[in-house]
């Protein structure tokens, strides 16, 4: 039963994960062996780390916002002072049935000045010079995570909310009883109980996050933002634009293990306020 | 609360109106919440109305004063050759096929792995698990290139076969397995004679079937929605899906000597790509939901 799947694993999975490294090895020039000289140069390419740098600041920002809403929302669709509960979650979730390509396509349209009128506004009123395009290089960086936001806030608020539903009945009569308030609820008996999902939730970003490609590249082609502007960009750029397969496949290597380094990192960080407490220090 | 004493009234009456208070608030936020879903997908369906003249002309969230949906249609349809068909029905099979053999493979492999003991088994469930944290980068490049070694590259079977691998699918359908499919119930089958194909085929598939719809429903959207692995292994243009076609269409807008920007065929054909999974999303909503929380409740 296990051997269809193990075969397609073994040919479109572990092959060509191992095949990855074996060409990381090689030379660009004459495709024989060549050690870590692909690893130098990774090490030594700048851009390659800005743009990691660039996700790391990304993903410090958008994924916290984008979490604390998801969490937000969760709470507000879980409390008795939410009207629609049912009509809310199925709006929020809706951008999951949109394509990451198509949604950076809308968002791409309604953020350029020469399409969208309200980006003048501001100028009209004395308050900028021209018109405020959020596609400029600078500014772009906060559009993408405008875009990515709206595309997996309701995804994440999905998860919690079902998480929410699981969390024991008699836990929250007992804290109602003993005149704690919903925020206080929310706070001190939801969220602890919930802590797990939260972690998985944050994980599954991260990881997204270091693999960011569809949104910057839509936007580049919309406002010409940049075409290296994350480490996906520049590995699909290396094998495809420029023909350097090796030194690509040594850059997604190594974007794999800042993925696992970054994941493994954050579990750590946070391993002692999620898992639970295996101390038998006594109370004084 | 009506019969409360008089004296008690005033303190009753302040929790009433803060409690109000509060519902409007939290409403409030929801529907600012709303909204700004539901802006980008609204300008989409005023705007594939409009001209290209209209487009930079009108007010952006405006309904157009002439509604141009048949002519842009006519032109979505037509431009280049009538490409737009093509990426639409490639699409369609591309997430049809792969939705289905993703299904029936990782049923397969998670029912084997959650009812039969065999030696490899905690080797197969350690793989499983360790694949999920490879992203997809780490594998593209390498792909492409064995694809093209083998002729693989820009056929509809070098896309799907990847994508049938899905570890989540079989780590999910494990685990429905042996909550949803008795073991007193296959061994009873086994009495009566049953052979083990007949017993997943005819026993097991039933009790499977909620669970295979969600996974079912999973792949679809996720394959419907995959970008990067499609521009990688496919060059021309007969073969893209929806995605990838609309890409390049965007990517010529900037470009001078590219001829006509295409903006509303871009809109028009955007809006043509997400509307039957907005318009099926609410009776969908219950199964992916499940599928999504699987892997955090899980571990509750």
């Amino acid at each position: 039963m296990t051997v269809p799947f193990l075969a397609l694993f073994a040919l479109f999975f572990a092959g060509p994960l191992i095949y990855s490294i074996v060409l990381s090895l090689r030379s660009p020039l004459t495709g024989g062996f060549a050690g870590l000289l692909n690893y130098r140069t990774v090490i030594g390419n700048a851009e390659f780390w800005s743009g990691v740098q660039r996700m790391a600041y990304f993903g410090a920002v958008q994924v916290s916002v984008m979490i604390g809403l998801a969490i937000l929302l969760a709470m507000f669709l879980d409390s008795p002072y939410c009207k629609g509960k049912r009509f809310f979650a199925l709006i929020y979730f809706l951008p999951y049935a949109v394509p990451g390509v198509i949604a950076a396509i809308m968002w791409g349209f309604l953020l350029e000045p020469d399409l969208n009128g309200a980006l003048s506004i501001p100028a009209k009123l004395g308050l900028t010079s021209g018109a405020v395009n959020p596609l400029d290089y600078r500014l772009a960086l906060y559009a993408i995570m405008l875009i990515v936001t709206w595309e997996f806030t309701g995804y994440n608020m999905t998860i919690l909310l079902t998480s929410l539903t699981n969390v024991p009945r008699q836990a929250l009569e007992a804290a109602k009883i003993d005149g704690a308030s919903e925020l206080s609820i929310a706070w001190r008996i939801k969220l602890p109980l919930i802590r797990r999902t939260v972690l998985f939730i944050v994980i599954l970003s991260i990881i997204g996050t270091l693999q960011l490609f569809n949104e910057p590249v839509i936007l580049n082609d919309i406002a010409s933002i940049g075409s290296s502007y994350t480490p996906n960009q520049i590995i699909y750029n290396t094998a495809f634009s420029f023909g350097n397969e090796q030194l690509a496949a040594a850059q997604s290597v190594v974007l794999a293990a800042i993925t696992i380094v970054a994941t493994t990192a954050f579990f750590g960080l946070v391993r002692r306020h999620v898992m639970p407490r295996t101390s038998n220090r006594t109370v004084a | 609360m009506a019969t409360a004493a008089p004296s008690r009234r005033v303190g009753l009456r302040y929790p009433v109106l803060a409690r109000r208070f509060k519902i409007t608030a939290g409403t409030a936020a929801l529907v600012i919440a709303a909204l700004y879903v539901l802006a980008p997908i609204y300008w989409l369906v005023i705007a594939s109305s409009k001209s290209a003249t209209s487009l930079f002309s009108s007010a952006t969230f405006l309904p157009a004063k002439q509604i141009l949906w048949g002519a842009n249609l006519h032109s979505l349809f037509t431009y280049g050759g009538g490409y737009f068909k093509w990426w639409l029905i490639n699409s369609i099979i591309y997430a049809v096929v792969t939705a289905t053999l993703a299904t029936a493979v990782s049923t397969m492999c998670g029912y084997g792995l959650a009812k039969y003991r065999f030696k490899m088994r905690g080797a197969v469930f350690g793989l499983i698990v360790g694949s999920l944290m490879i992203p997809a980068t780490a594998l593209v490049v390498p792909l492409f290139l064995l694809e093209h070694a083998v002729g693989l590259t820009n056929t509809y079977q070098g896309v799907i076969l990847p994508l049938l691998v899905y570890p989540f699918g079989v780590y999910f359908m494990s685990i429905y397995c042996a909550d949803a499919v008795p073991d007193v119930l296959m061994d009873s089958s086994r009495i009566d004679g049953a052979g083990e194909a007949r017993i997943l085929t005819k026993i097991a598939r039933p009790l499977l079937m909620p669970g295979m719809v969600t996974l079912f429903l999973l792949s679809f959207i996720g394959t419907w929605n995959n970008y990067f692995l499609p521009l990688v292994l496919l060059g021309s243009e007969n073969r893209f899906p929806l995605t990838v076609g609309l890409s390049a269409w965007a990517s010529d807008l900037n470009q001078p000597g590219a001829g006509q920007p295409l903006y509303p065929e871009v809109i028009i054909g955007s809006l043509i790509s997400v509307l039957p999974m907005l318009i099926l999303f609410p009776f969908l909503q219950k199964y992916v939901a499940r599928g999504l929380s699987f892997g955090a409740v899980a571990g509750e």
